[in-house]
């Protein structure tokens, strides 16, 4: 993957913190994120479908990131799981969730598109990037 | 006053199903594609819901257990017509796995009921319909449950004027299923298996209110889709050939005056030969004689390895022009339907007037073991085609080296062809030597000679009658003695 479309990938994270965020309100942007990713992929790939790419994502992010373990256990499957991921990232520094957050949503993002090509993730996808009303604006990304 | 209902026709899009269907889909009908795992349902299913959604009226793909839908796409995605750009567009994929987990079908159709009422969709397709089926869980009842939900669910997608397909896997079509009777149209995908060939066909056993045609039909599925064979329309002779209309030249010299100046054209002419006979040769000879005269021509060739159709030289700078196009396939499951959809896109292409088949004996071996049973009936249906586009046809055909019997085709075929020319080894003076003969030609005054000929770089010379010799066709002629005839 190269760098421009890596930034387009993590521009939504970055678009829905403020610059000074704290690690909780990072976390937050993490939860609502996958939140929307799930909404997104649910009708299409089932609910069962989408827990089982998050647990795969979880597993890899997790290789970087051993702090992520304890969410590995169990059986990811719906919205508790989804709790103790963003209690998990709010206890990091704000620099290490950022940055750990990101990974995850690329790390997504390349299991889906090994899946399903890059082309249809964008298209199935579309809606949870572009849902950041609650988001401070957008900022052209720093060259 | 009344006026009666109009049934829109909806264009496919998938090669050969419209005229499979007579005439394309009627809207706002529900229908059944059924057949065994990895007949290509999905696929077919697939490729109507791309070709037919639009924005305005979108499909909605309802996946219920079986394939999950990640790997459908996975490799849906692979064919032509599928288009990542349709997805929540036009084309709107739907997972219904949690309510026919729970087993309950009027969860599923509450789900399909708000789905159709949200997206007012012109497509919806339920894949697969068998495991929403295996999901019922109605302690014995199932059968009338499953009644109960196809005759709603029927209603609900008419009422939405929505053209409806169950995707389902049906090991037997002889289960009185509920399905089959709400049906209006069954499309059975079946995969026949004989000896090393697989070859899959479709039957559209019910269509309501159409013509549709009877009958299995073959169908391949490539990197574009599915594509049927249908059996071209015969049409009626043109007024073309029968005397008078123009001759085509066969291209060796003397054989136009014993055919009474050529072949007739819209004629088939059946070339007979033992191997090696110049059987290929006269036929390049007639495509040669097309092209010096300003036509085109196709030749389908099944023997020959590729590249070895050059070593004519003429013919092969012809097909390099372009002035003959080369029909090949080294397939073993073709069908005759195939190769005659092949030819004819061909003879439209180049508006060609002249069409070689070399050889029948090739073009057997290369149809798929399950049409080789009913091979003299389709090529019957082939040469009328064929001759009903308005071309002349010469087709080559192996004989035995057998001298007892005169025969001219293995397959009963001679009957089928309006001129027959054929062509033998004798030996004479422990020399192999050929002579050849127009045995028929409909309709004209043709010459009735036994001729020798030999075959040179330049192609083939025909001589003249061995008058000296007798029982010519019993291969091992006699030296006539004069005055020695009783």
């Amino acid at each position: 993957m190269d760098s421009r479309e890596s930034s387009r990938f993590t521009a939504p994270l970055t678009q829905r913190v403020a610059e000074d965020a704290d690690a909780r309100q990072i976390a937050d942007a993490i939860g609502a994120m996958w939140s929307d990713i799930d909404a997104a992929l649910q009708p299409v790939l089932g609910r069962r479908g989408v827990a089982a790419l998050f647990k795969r994502t979880l597993h890899l992010t997790t290789l970087r990131y051993p702090w992520l373990a304890p969410l590995n256990g169990g059986t990811v499957d719906g919205k508790a799981d989804l709790a103790e991921l963003t209690e998990l990232f709010a206890s990091q520094r704000p620099a290490i969730v950022m940055e750990a957050g990101s990974s995850l949503f690329m790390t997504f993002r390349e299991l889906i598109s090994s899946l399903i090509g890059a082309r249809l993730s964008e298209q199935l996808l579309q809606t949870a990037w572009s849902t950041s009303s609650s988001a401070p604006p957008a900022q052209d990304p720093t060259p | 006053m009344t006026s009666k209902v109009t049934i829109n026709s909806l264009p496919t899009g998938v090669p050969g199903l419209d005229e499979l269907l007579g005439g394309g889909l009627p809207e706002f009908s529900f229908n059944l594609i059924a057949g065994q795992p990895g007949c290509g349902k999905t696929t077919l299913a697939h490729q109507i819901m791309f070709a037919l959604a639009s924005e305005a009226r979108p499909a909605l793909y309802f996946t219920v257990l079986g394939e999950p839908p990640l790997k459908m796409l996975r490799y849906q995605q692979q064919f032509a017509f599928f288009d990542p750009a349709a997805i929540n567009r036009r084309v709107r994929f739907i997972n219904l796995s949690e309510e026919a987990m729970a087993g309950d079908l009027d969860h599923v159709l509450a789900r399909i009921t708000e789905e159709v009422a949200a997206h007012e969709p012109s497509l919806v397709f339920v894949d697969s319909f068998r495991s929403v089926v295996l999901a019922t869980d109605a302690g014995g009842h199932a059968h009338n449950h499953l009644q109960r939900f196809m005759q709603q669910l029927g209603m609900l997608m008419t009422s939405w004027q929505a053209t409806t397909f169950l995707i389902g896997e049906y090991f037997t079509d002889t289960d009185a299923n509920p399905v089959f009777t709400v049906a209006d149209g069954l499309i059975w995908l079946r995969q026949s298996v004989q000896r090393n060939a697989m070859v899959r066909k479709m039957e559209v056993m019910k269509m309501r209110g159409q013509p549709s045609l009877p009958g299995l039909h073959a169908f391949r599925i490539n990197g574009d889709g599915v594509q049927i064979f249908v059996p071209a329309p015969v049409a009626a002779p043109q007024a073309l050939g029968g005397p008078g209309s123009g001759r085509a030249s066969m291209g060796v010299p003397g054989l136009d005056d014993m055919m009474d100046g050529g072949l007739p054209r819209g004629y088939s002419l059946l070339v007979a030969g033992p191997s090696g006979s110049g059987k290929s040769i006269l036929a390049a000879a007639f495509l040669n004689a097309g092209v010096l005269n300003g036509e085109t021509g196709v030749i389908a060739a099944f023997e020959r390895r590729p590249g070895r159709m050059h070593s004519n030289k003429a013919l092969a700078q012809a097909i390099d022009n372009g002035r003959i196009s080369l029909v090949e396939s080294h397939a073993t499951d073709l069908s005759i339907e195939e190769v005659m959809q092949l030819l004819a896109h061909e003879i439209r292409r180049l508006g060609a007037t002249r069409v070689v088949i070399d050889s029948l004996s090739g073009f057997e071996l290369a149809l798929g073991p399950s049409f080789k049973d009913d091979f003299r009936e389709s090529l019957l249906r082939l040469v009328t085609s064929l001759t009903g586009l308005g071309v002349t046809v010469l087709m080559t055909s192996e004989l035995e080296d057998r001298y007892t019997d005169l025969r001219f085709s293995p397959y009963g075929t001679a009957f089928m062809t309006d001129a027959i020319v054929v062509q033998r080894y004798i030996e004479v003076d422990s020399r192999l030597r050929r002579v050849l003969a127009v045995v028929k030609v409909r309709d004209s005054g043709h010459s009735d000679q036994l001729r020798e000929y030999r075959i040179d770089d330049d192609g083939i010379h025909i001589g003249t009658m061995l008058a000296d010799q007798e029982g010519l066709l019993g291969g091992r002629p006699t030296t006539r003695r004069e005055g020695a005839a009783a």
